[in-house]
């Protein structure tokens, strides 16, 4: 496995890793049963997932409540993008779709907010009451076009808060 | 690949995300897929150490594990030329998967990228196709990994989701369906042979 640098040639060769090689290992268990499984496993944590969002949502307010006082405080602005994008990595996967399509939208916002966009409290208080209603039973299932009104409103307020102004020209 | 097996007994997982709640339920899918050996850590500085001292089989790494991202981790990993780890198959976790993202993972050696929030059949299914599609490596001056040269025919299990994917909309049905004689006679002068 020599180091090509400097050398214009390529050499391919096969790795055939250890994980390649064992896992082709007769003796596995099913794709069908293999997946039953894992979504059992995943149901199981559901008994605690709501305590987790509510914790969550509880740092993601407070880093908000930073940003509300001083919008330039850069580490308050990724604290927060850093909770939305836990709450959007495993929203879906623990059945509720639209805490994920809430923290989606909240972390494009808050993505431009850092790259410059001027910030507005409103904005981010809608997508929070977003969050408390996309976390009741009632709603969390819900696809986002099952709630249109919600889904194409959040998705508006995202496209007229995010644009960025231009960089002024330097000396 | 979905009617293949795959055998995870024995083989050491490494999860590499700083969401402990992500971490777990990722580690709960892989035992229930038969996985014995996962372990789990947060940074950057926790998966080079696990990768010293222990010999993992595959790297299931966030795409932006503190504190540099998955791109660079993955480009450190294939382009250390001592480095024993340095072939091991490397699947990137991404809430991003545009086009242009995918192929940075590419082009930095990744085998794969797998879309979070992510299913059960999402994973299992792309495990599946580094299992049972191996390619091989290309070692060059510009780019050590996994040959960038391939096609998916179509996505594993039919789970893979852009984010520009559109929904295309069909309109309600506006009369009756054409029936079976409708059909016949359309096709008749094709299936005699006259067209």
């Amino acid at each position: 496995m020599a180091n090509k640098q400097g050398n214009s040639e390529a050499t391919i060769f096969f790795a055939d890793t250890r994980f390649e090689r064992l896992a082709r290992r007769p003796g596995g268990i099913s794709r069908e049963e293999a997946l039953e499984r894992a979504q059992t496993a995943v149901e199981e944590m559901k008994t605690d997932f709501t305590d987790w969002i509510d914790q969550q949502y509880s740092e993601l307010s407070a880093s908000l409540a930073d940003i509300a006082k001083d919008p330039g405080d850069t580490d308050a602005l990724e604290r927060a993008q850093q909770k939305c994008t836990y709450l959007r990595d495993v929203g879906s996967t623990m059945g509720y779709t639209l805490v994920t399509f809430v923290a989606t939208t909240l972390c494009d916002i808050l993505e431009a907010y850092i790259a410059g966009a001027t910030y507005d409290k409103n904005v981010i208080d809608c997508h929070m009451d977003a969050f408390l209603l996309a976390r009741t039973d009632e709603y969390r299932h819900r696809r986002p076009e099952e709630v249109p009104e919600l889904a194409n409103g959040l998705l508006r307020v995202v496209e007229v808060a995010s644009i960025v102004p231009p960089a002024s020209p330097k000396d | 690949m979905k009617n293949s097996t795959i055998n995870l007994r024995d083989l050491l997982i490494l999860v590499a995300d700083p969401n402990s709640y992500l971490r777990r339920v990722v580690n709960g899918m892989l035992r229930g897929f038969g996985a014995n050996k996962v372990m789990e850590v947060d940074n950057a500085t926790g998966l080079f150490q696990a990768l010293s001292s222990q010999k993992v089989d595959i790297l299931l790494c966030d795409m932006r594990l503190p504190p540099h991202g998955g791109l660079k981790l993955t480009r450190t990993i294939r382009r250390n030329a001592d480095n024993e780890n340095r072939t091991i198959p490397i699947l990137l976790m991404s809430s991003d998967t545009s086009e242009s993202t995918v192929k940075n993972a590419r082009d930095a050696g990744a085998n794969i990228v797998v879309a979070k929030p992510m299913s059960p059949s999402g994973l299992y299914d792309r495990l599946g196709w580094i299992v049972f599609n191996p390619r091989p490596f290309v070692d060059c001056a510009t780019y050590f990994g996994p040959d960038r040269r391939f096609k998916i025919e179509g996505y594993p299990g039919g789970v893979g989701r852009r984010k520009g994917d559109k929904i295309i909309e069909v309109g309600a049905e506006a009369g009756p369906s054409l029936d079976q004689d409708d059909i016949d006679s359309l096709f008749s002068n094709a299936r005699s042979g006259q067209d």
